[in-house]
């Protein structure tokens, strides 16, 4: 598959993977940092300090499981091959 | 992940897609991409037709290598793009200018709330002091002569000291706890009554340390059951 190819198929994707890494973000991080209780209009010092780490650790876990899944999808097409070359020389 | 993992499935069920996939926990939401379908599919149909027509079977299509795609999409070769919310399904609102963050920034830290509170334990405890020594005075007493009236420069001069003393003492104990609870809420990174707890807990005990050690355990004890009952009272 050729780069150029790749990165047009990853530009499309990449606006809907956003969005929805984006909604369940702010569904994971609002369901755990803000507790329905509902006493004031405005985020107080703790939600909002619960809300920034929340986030963080939210892209950070994103990054690394797209990189581990890259490795993996890297060993599968790599046995993939071998398979392939196997039943062609066979 | 999800939705480009099924998305690549509704386009190529191929074997080496088959893998078994890990139980969903919930029902995972409907993908809303009829159009990326179509792209992926468009991208399979690019190999080239058959030559010879009527003859052998057309050569498989290309398959979709998940790596290469990965790499575009979170790897090394991921080209930084400004995402704006508006787009993702956040409520439309105008970007926070500089200005704005920076002086949210100040107003929220916890500096600025330690100060606040100094300024108004200040002015708190000046009026409570000017207050009480109308109420409780001792002032110009002469053992020889008890029913003489103070002159009115003792007596404002009396106001004056003590509430410059309690206000003094308010200010600090204002400032200690709020820097506390500020300190101690970020920490935790929730807001509930056990904060102000623990803050109450600490400023008693600080102020109570110089009398020694059970002085200052009664402090925190004292302070922290005072703090719970205004949060109490507040919530």
């Amino acid at each position: 598959m050729d780069p150029l190819r790749a990165q047009q198929l990853a530009a499309e994707l990449e606006v809907d993977m956003m969005a929805d890494m984006y909604n369940r973000m702010t569904q994971a991080c609002h369901l755990k940092c803000v507790p329905p209780h509902y006493k004031e209009a405005e985020l107080s010092k703790g939600e909002s300090v619960c809300l920034d780490r929340c986030v963080a650790k939210y892209l950070d876990v994103h990054e690394r499981m797209g990189k581990k899944l890259t490795e993996l999808s890297l060993q599968d097409e790599e046995l993939l091959k071998r398979m392939q070359q196997g039943t062609g020389t066979a | 992940m999800e939705s480009l993992r099924r998305a690549a499935q509704r386009a190529l069920p191929s074997a080496e897609l088959q893998r078994p996939s890990a139980p969903a926990l919930r029902k995972p939401p409907r993908c809303r991409c009829p159009v990326r379908v179509a792209v992926l599919r468009e991208a399979m149909a690019a190999a080239p037709p058959p030559s010879t027509p009527g003859g052998s079977q057309p050569p498989p299509p290309p398959p979709l290598q998940y790596s290469v795609l990965l790499q575009h999409l979170v790897g090394e070769q991921r080209r930084p793009r400004a995402w704006d919310p508006n787009t993702f399904g956040g409520i439309p609102s105008p970007p926070k200018s500089k200005e704005q963050k920076m002086v949210e920034r100040v107003m929220e830290s916890c500096a600025f709330k330690a100060a606040l509170a100094c300024v108004g334990g200040f002015v708190l405890g000046g009026a409570f002091g000017i207050f009480t020594a109308g109420i409780d005075t001792n002032v110009g007493f002469d053992p020889k002569d008890p029913y003489r009236t103070p002159t009115a420069k003792e007596v404002l001069k009396d106001m004056g000291q003590r509430g410059i003393s309690y206000a003094k003492n308010f200010a600090i104990v204002g400032a200690m706890f709020s820097c506390t609870e500020c300190i101690v809420e970020s920490y935790r990174g929730k807001s509930d009554w056990r904060n102000s707890v623990i803050s109450g807990c600490i400023t008693g005990g600080a102020i109570g340390f110089r009398a020694g050690m059970k002085a200052g355990m009664i402090g925190c004890g004292g302070f922290a059951a005072f703090s719970a009952a205004i949060d109490y009272y507040l919530r």
